[in-house]
């Protein structure tokens, strides 16, 4: 811990107060999304590589928005904001595709059907995530 | 669903109404709510302890038997680090953050089961 990081008083982290949540909430879905993305590749890889390979990039959107949103300053903002809105668009595309054309994503993923295997927590994510960072975005700090 | 997962179930939802109400009423964490997630830590090891037994009495595991070990060590650290948190910054955030872990202990206990 490095000074940075005493919270309110630097206004330019996004690890203190609903900020905590957003990341504690994004963390276990790093964890469990790894988990399970690690799994599937290694034990039934061949049965539908895409789904899989969209499981592990799922993953890796995740860690990165889980550490960005725990780093202070403006670089970090760009990070967490960047894979908040891959988020958006990954759950949104795929939740519709798998909606639309289920032979295309016989596996679930993280984002099937919106997220639905989890409690739709991965649609509502994104979009909590972009009302934070857009709360604590570094134009309205000061320089 | 046997009845480390009713437990689970209870004591987890439990915690998470305790500390999502303490989060609305704008407490930081407290007792009640620091204890009632260790009340979920508890449950938890009592299943962990309960499913070694379990094991070594020869029961086999129904699904692949680290993915359960794995499900079930995890659950086991997330209330140890949500507390850790929640005294390194004493807001209510702290206790909403609590509060999910009894949601996630639930979700994950629900998983073991099916294992």
């Amino acid at each position: 811990m490095t000074v940075e990081t005493t919270g309110k008083k630097n206004p330019d982290t996004r690890n203190t107060g609903p900020g905590r949540l957003l990341i504690a909430v994004y963390a276990v879905f790093a964890i469990s999304a790894t988990a399970r993305a690690g799994y599937q590749i290694l034990t039934k890889f061949s049965d539908a590589p895409l789904a899989h390979i969209l499981s592990a990039f799922a993953a890796v959107v995740y860690i990165v928005a889980t550490v960005s949103l725990a780093k202070p300053g403006r670089t970090w903002f760009k990070v967490s904001l960047a894979a908040v809105l891959v988020e958006m668009v990954g759950v949104v595309v795929v939740g519709a595709i798998s909606l639309f054309d289920p032979v295309a994503f016989p596996h679930d993923t993280v984002w099937s059907l919106f997220g639905r295997g989890y409690g739709f927590v991965p649609l509502i994510l994104p979009v909590l995530g972009l009302l934070w960072l857009y709360r604590r975005r570094p134009a309205r700090l000061p320089q | 669903m046997d009845g480390y997962f009713y437990a689970v179930l209870i004591v987890g939802l439990l915690s998470t109404i305790i500390c999502v109400v303490a989060g609305i009423m704008k407490k930081a964490p407290n007792d009640v709510t620091i204890l009632s997630v260790a009340a979920v830590e508890l449950v938890l090891l009592v299943y962990l302890v309960g499913s070694i037994i379990r094991v070594a009495m020869g029961e086999k595991i129904a699904g692949e038997p680290w993915e359960f070990w794995g499900y079930i060590i995890t659950a086991l650290i997330l209330p140890v680090v949500a507390v850790y948190w929640s005294i390194l910054e004493r807001t209510r955030w702290s206790n909403f953050v609590m509060g999910a872990v009894g949601v996630t202990a639930l979700v994950m206990a629900a998983r073991m089961n099916q294992i």
